[in-house]
């Protein structure tokens, strides 16, 4: 089994580690990254919990092999918050909107949202409501989920 | 979940990458966007001895023009065909059809190439191949060669390529002026695998039809088409078209099978009902345009 | 009760929830958040077979590889005289032999056989692979139907009889009762077996320390409950064991239990004498954690020629698995079955199964088959009987001039009003304009459906035993700030919120000054944390009366300080008052600090220090209730179903919080939604779970539910403050409302649905084989 030397960037922090070939990203950032806020719902890429930003794209990281993120960038939901403690904003939506209950689905969503608005950028409710259909969550009923997307949406185009 | 133990390559080019493939002797698998891959590594259904990686080979990536087609790089994402503007222009049923494949965040990283060479039968983009005629450009030691995708697909996840071919990019020829494209499919919910999917490709001068392709997806063990129903389209005009005739035809053609989701007889009953409906509801818009 | 002196402040308002924050940035602290020195990880060796006998096992492959620790099968644990409590068994049931590891024979696909012990997850997991087992494989027993015929025994050591079974006791003027009604109407339901899914699989991480302790983290709905197994499993002094608990992500009764792989677990890190963490991956989740609601319910109604219910008489049978946290034949179910209606007359007979599957646990109202069968069978006897199923609703249901109500099993209803959220959800809909709409709909060939269902909720649960109380310790420290412990936990409920806004306002201090801690076994005192729809009842009593004892005792010291009477003190925003001498304010730290460290200007003989505890023993049972309605509509093309709208009309007497009531009705209704529609745990003839990813079992998205409307009624109950359990209710009344939808909308094709769950393909078969397509 390969090892390999990996350097990136987790949430602004410079990180050189030495990983297994078979590691996930996930795993990764879970164990020698200290982002225990990544979670991992179900290793098989379908409830969108772990997701986080690589460069600037939300991916799930159970479905990328850490050592393929030598060189990038990853934004968690643990690197979003202001030093002050100020919530993003998408992160304010959802605390005003009670979108969480037990929070394991969270930061997949916080994710998936933060990928969206980056920018300032506004999409419609149907498409980050689109966008949301990749995360599974047991205990909202995604009420409040929606009306955090809501809020953070634009005008319809 | 935890993978077997694996050996990972990333060759930085198509020589290097075909080089391993070559050695690794039907023990190494190719790592394009990682989606249908990765879980079945975390599964341990399959325990691959290396895993190439073809994510960093610029010469995977790429939408272009080429005699007539064109010429999608095989590890362009899902997501860039959504924004592409050569698609857009030459072959929009591409992304019409991309639009279904998955969730936003696993169209980030899926790659066409990865999703039409592994032929998952409900799947969207292996019947875009099909039913729009497209060429699958693949590399190996040996050299270069395309296979039609009517050749390609030879079960389910079982394909043309030998062990050691890499797919290297897909080319869709164009579809001849007047060509309206229908993609439609019925899922328990959005991103999960087709019940029924359907692609059609049908040309339209005069006021009937010159050319008909239908595909499906859901509907047997790879994609497959209705030449009955195309040929029966062949000819008809707009105005006398009996829909529901060919919708019954066309799902007769299929080989669907009984699974957890779905029997093979709703299958076939509401194939030939979502042909009908997605038809007439691309003509009515093609009038209206 | 007690009486709050001024006006509620927090109780009552949607409050940001405290835990949001570390939620939010991904701070939570779940199970395997938990790094400990010297950690070891567990992956199973699990059975592929349904049934059969372990001929050889071996392990030396496993052993030798190197990172792998140990590999521990059934014999190996038998150093430990491991004990497993059975929380809900019916003292009629004799349990079935039960190890953690499978002990020479193997029951269900996915028994773990062996535990092995590794460096990483990764490396158990290849030590797994090379464990080798040969199985003697026989016929498993696996459906409902075929445990019903109990041809083999699923236990040898048990025959082959019910798991358990309830009855009535033969009530021969019944068949008299049933020949002469006007109206006899039969149907059966069928639910699917599904699986709770929480998205955090269970978890647990035990850490033995030389000095004979242990510390467990562990994914559950109570460290007091899972300490206390702990205890009475490895006949270890309840001293020893330490169980934390800080972030759970989510149970829906899963949890309630340790079961065998994490005692196997706790076991194997006792034997090495070094931590051990198992964390379930999904797969395990979905093919081995217990599951719930497989059963089958035949309801026969009588009813007079007014649409009076007369009698109803139940068949029940339930395919509880293998190894079910609890054995019983669901006697809950068949009490609450008459529901808020006047049904003079009850007949049930009810068996629970073995079977070579994953075993039962109780699943959000678990009992919910009483609302499910009742509900929608009300909406058949409508149209058979022919009159409006709201119409047949309002002639049987109770009413306040008829309550208190004895149930005819015995329960008695109060301060229920099932008919006053039913009016507030008709009027809600505007039921006579959607007629209109579904009519027109229906010339163009469109099927538009709207559901009812009512419900009353038995919540709270104290009947006896471990559920009996719930206990608060509340403290102010010197610094002026309140401490509460309490036996409450949260997996999503928002106790650390809740419970603070009942403290708060208890106290007359500010929200934000309060902080509840419920995550360790080794503070507070005992209590069964979350289950039944019980805390806002018990763990809000038990905080308003330890808060109520420690407001007296400060005013009590207010007033010998301040030369006042104590009726003059009041607390508001954490200042002390004395009516009519504004001069007197003083801060509750200033209180504090002298009840604390300058004892001699307390009064004479009055204990120091500020801090009182309650352990509270709320009514064994607190009746809430509801109204839902659902519309949806059902392509004819393809069966698929699309929910347009839903509300839940509801009273859960007083809210603490309205958001957190509305994500528990929403939560609930949503899995009810998941039940009806889609999820579906499903076995081969072999017992080979079919459903065992997420790209199988299906669970809702956020593309599949409604945004629901809620109509909110206050109705107390005699308990303190008023409040009343709501957790479980959207999964007990949603699934009816959900189907009586379906079913009206497929009301033109005469066909019933009450084969669970209601997939396109079934759907559509129904209404094609309606118009003989």
């Amino acid at each position: 089994m390969s090892e390999h030397r990996i350097e990136l960037k987790v949430d602004g922090q410079p990180v050189v580690k030495t990983v297994e070939a078979r590691t996930t990203l996930g795993d990764f950032l879970r164990d020698e990254c200290g982002r225990t806020g990544v979670h991992l719902g179900c290793e098989h890429g379908v409830c969108g919990a772990c997701t986080v930003i690589v460069d600037g794209k939300a991916v799930r990281s159970c479905l990328m092999l850490a050592v393929q993120a030598n060189g990038v960038e990853v934004t968690t939901a643990q690197g979003l918050a202001a030093a002050d403690g100020t919530l993003s904003p998408v992160q304010q939506a959802m605390q005003d909107e009670h979108a969480l209950q037990c929070g394991f689905c969270t930061p997949g969503v916080v994710m998936t949202l933060t990928a969206l608005t980056a920018g300032g950028a506004r999409p419609t409710e149907a498409e980050l409501r689109g966008a949301l259909s990749g995360h599974l969550c047991r205990c909202t009923g995604y009420q409040g989920i929606i009306r955090a997307a809501r809020k953070l949406s634009g005008a319809n185009a | 979940m935890k993978a077997a133990p694996f050996d990972y390559v990333v060759p930085d080019s198509i020589e290097a990458a075909v080089s391993h493939l070559a050695e690794g002797a039907g023990d190494a698998v190719v790592l394009a966007g990682g989606q249908t891959l990765m879980p079945l590594l975390a599964l341990r259904m399959a325990q691959p001895g290396v895993v190439v990686d073809i994510n960093r080979i610029r010469e995977l990536s790429g939408v272009s023009r080429l005699d007539g087609a064109t010429r999608i790089g095989a590890i362009t994402r899902q997501a860039e065909v959504l924004t592409d503007p050569t698609i857009a222009a030459h072959a929009p049923a591409i992304a019409q059809a991309v639009r279904f494949v998955g969730h936003h965040q696993t169209r980030n990283r899926g790659t066409v190439g990865g999703s039409i060479s592994l032929g998952e039968p409900a799947a969207e983009l292996p019947c875009t191949a099909l039913t729009l005629g497209a060429r699958i450009e693949a590399r190996s030691t040996r050299g270069t060669r395309q296979i039609a995708a009517e050749d390609f697909y030879l079960g389910p996840y079982s394909n043309a390529l030998e062990p050691d071919e890499l797919v290297t990019a897909l080319h869709f020829p164009d579809l001849p002026a007047g060509t309206i494209t229908v993609v439609h499919e019925i899922a328990r919910r959005p991103g999960d695998f087709a019940l029924v999917g359907l692609i059609c490709a049908l040309t339209v001068e005069g006021g009937a039809f010159s050319r008909a392709r239908i595909g499906w997806f859901g509907m047997g063990p790879t994609p497959l088409r209705s030449p009955q129903a195309e040929q029966a389209l062949v000819g008809q005009s707009l105005g006398d078209v009996d829909l529901t005739e060919i919708g019954r035809l066309a799902a007769s053609e299929t080989d669907p099978l009984d699974d957890h989701h779905a029997t093979a007889a709703y299958r076939r009953t509401v194939g030939a009902r979502v042909f009908r409906r997605a038809v007439s509801q691309a003509l009515e818009a093609r009038k209206a345009a | 009760m007690t009486e709050m002196t001024h006006a509620a402040r927090f109780v009552g308002q949607r409050i940001a929830r405290k835990e949001d924050r570390r939620l939010l940035t991904g701070n939570g602290s779940y199970t395997d958040d938990v790094v400990v020195p010297g950690m070891l990880f567990a992956a199973f060796v699990r059975s592929p077979i349904a049934c059969g006998k372990i001929t050889r096992f071996d392990a030396e492959a496993a052993r030798a590889l190197p990172g792998v620790h140990a590999v521990y099968a059934a014999d190996d644990l038998r150093t430990l005289d491991i004990k497993f409590l059975q929380l809900y068994s019916s003292p009629t049931a004799t349990p079935p032999h039960l190890w953690p590891l499978a002990d020479g024979r193997v029951v269900y696909v996915g028994d773990p056989i062996a535990i092995v012990v590794a460096e990483s997850r990764a490396l158990a997991e290849d030590g797994a692979g090379l464990v080798e087992v040969d199985y003697e494989s026989e016929d498993p027993v696996v459906t409902l139907d075929q445990a019903k015929a109990l041809a083999k025994a699923v236990h040898p050591e048990l025959g082959a009889k019910p798991a358990d079974e309830v009855s009535t006791p033969d009530d021969p003027g019944m068949a008299e009762v049933f020949a002469n009604a006007a109206h006899v109407v039969t149907g059966t339901i069928r639910h699917q077996r599904q699986a709770h899914s929480p998205m955090e699989t269970r978890a647990v991480l035990a850490q033995p320390k030389g000095s004979g302790e242990l510390t467990v983290w562990v994914s559950c709905q109570s460290p007091h409950m899972a300490a206390r197994y702990l205890s009475m499993a490895f006949s270890l002094p309840a001293h020893s064991i330490r169980v934390i608990s800080k972030d759970v992500g989510g149970a829906f009764g899963l949890k309630v239990q340790l079961w065998r792989e994490e005692t196997a677990a706790v076991a194997a890190a006792l034997i090495l004498g070094k931590p051990v963490k198992w964390i379930e991956d999904r797969l395990e989740n979905l093919i081995s954690a217990n599951q719930a609601r497989e059963q089958e319910m035949t309801v026969k109604l009588a009813l007079d020629a007014d649409a009076r219910l007369l009698a109803a008489d139940l068949e029940y049978h339930s395919n509880i698995g293998a190894f079910p946290h609890g054995i019983g034949a669901n006697g809950l179910g068949m009490m609450m079955f008459p529901g808020p209606y006047k049904l003079p007359r009850i007949a049930f007979k009810a068996k629970a199964y073995y079977s070579n599957t994953v075993g039962e646990a109780a699943y959000r109202g678990p009992w919910m088959i009483e609302s499910l069968a009742r509900e929608t069978m009300l909406d058949v006897a409508a149209r058979q009987i022919g009159i409006d199923p709201l119409e047949l609703r309002r002639r049987n249901l109770i009413t306040k001039a008829d309550q208190p109500f004895n149930m005819v099993t015995g329960p008695v209803l109060n301060w229920v009003t099932p008919t006053e959220t039913l009016d507030l959800a008709v009027q809600k809909i505007d039921v006579a304009a959607f007629r209109k709409e579904q009519a027109a709909a229906r010339a163009e060939g469109r099927y538009l459906g709207l559901g009812f269902a009512v419900y009353v909720e038995p919540t709270t649960m104290a009947m006896g035993g471990v559920l009996s109380t719930e206990a608060a310790q509340v403290q102010v420290e010197p610094t002026g700030k309140v401490t509460a412990v309490l036996s409450t936990h949260s997996q999503g409920h928002g106790t650390e919120t809740t419970m603070a806004q009942v403290i708060a306002d208890s106290l007359g201090v500010p929200f934000d000054d309060v902080t509840v801690l419920e995550d360790d076994s080794s503070r507070g005192g005992f209590g069964a944390g979350a289950g039944g729809s019980r805390q806002a009842v018990a763990g809000g009593g038990a905080a308003m009366r330890a808060t109520a004892i420690l407001k007296d005792k400060i005013k009590a010291i207010a007033a010998h300080m301040l030369n006042a009477s104590a009726e003059a003190v009041e607390i508001e925003n954490g200042m002390v008052t004395v009516a009519g001498a504004a001069e007197m304010t003083t801060p509750l730290a200033q209180i504090a600090a002298t009840a604390y460290f300058e004892t001699e200007r307390l009064p004479p003989g009055m204990e120091p220090g500020l801090s009182a505890q309650y352990r509270y023993r709320p009514p064994p049972i607190v009746f809430s209730n509801a109204s839902h309605a659902c519309v949806c509509e059902v392509d004819r093309d393809t069966g698929v179903v699309k929910i347009l709208r839903w509300v839940a009309s509801e009273d859960c007497g007083v809210m603490i919080n309205p958001a957190v009531v509305e994500g528990q009705i929403a939560g609930g209704v949503v899995q009810g939604i998941g039940g009806v529609m889609m999820e579906e745990i499903h076995y081969d003839e072999m017992g080979n779970p079919t459903a065992a990813t997420f790209k199988d079992y299906l669970i809702p998205t956020i593309s599949d539910v409604p945004e629901i409307e809620y109509c909110h009624l206050i109705t107390p109950a005699d308990n303190e403050g008023g409040y009343k359990g709501v957790g479980e209710g959207g999964a007990i009344i949603g699934p009816p409302t959900m189907v009586n939808a379906v079913a009206d909308a497929l009301a033109p094709f005469g066909v019933r649905c009450l084969d669970l769950p209601l997939t396109p393909p079934k759907l559509l078969a129904l209404m094609d084989a309606a118009e003989g397509i």
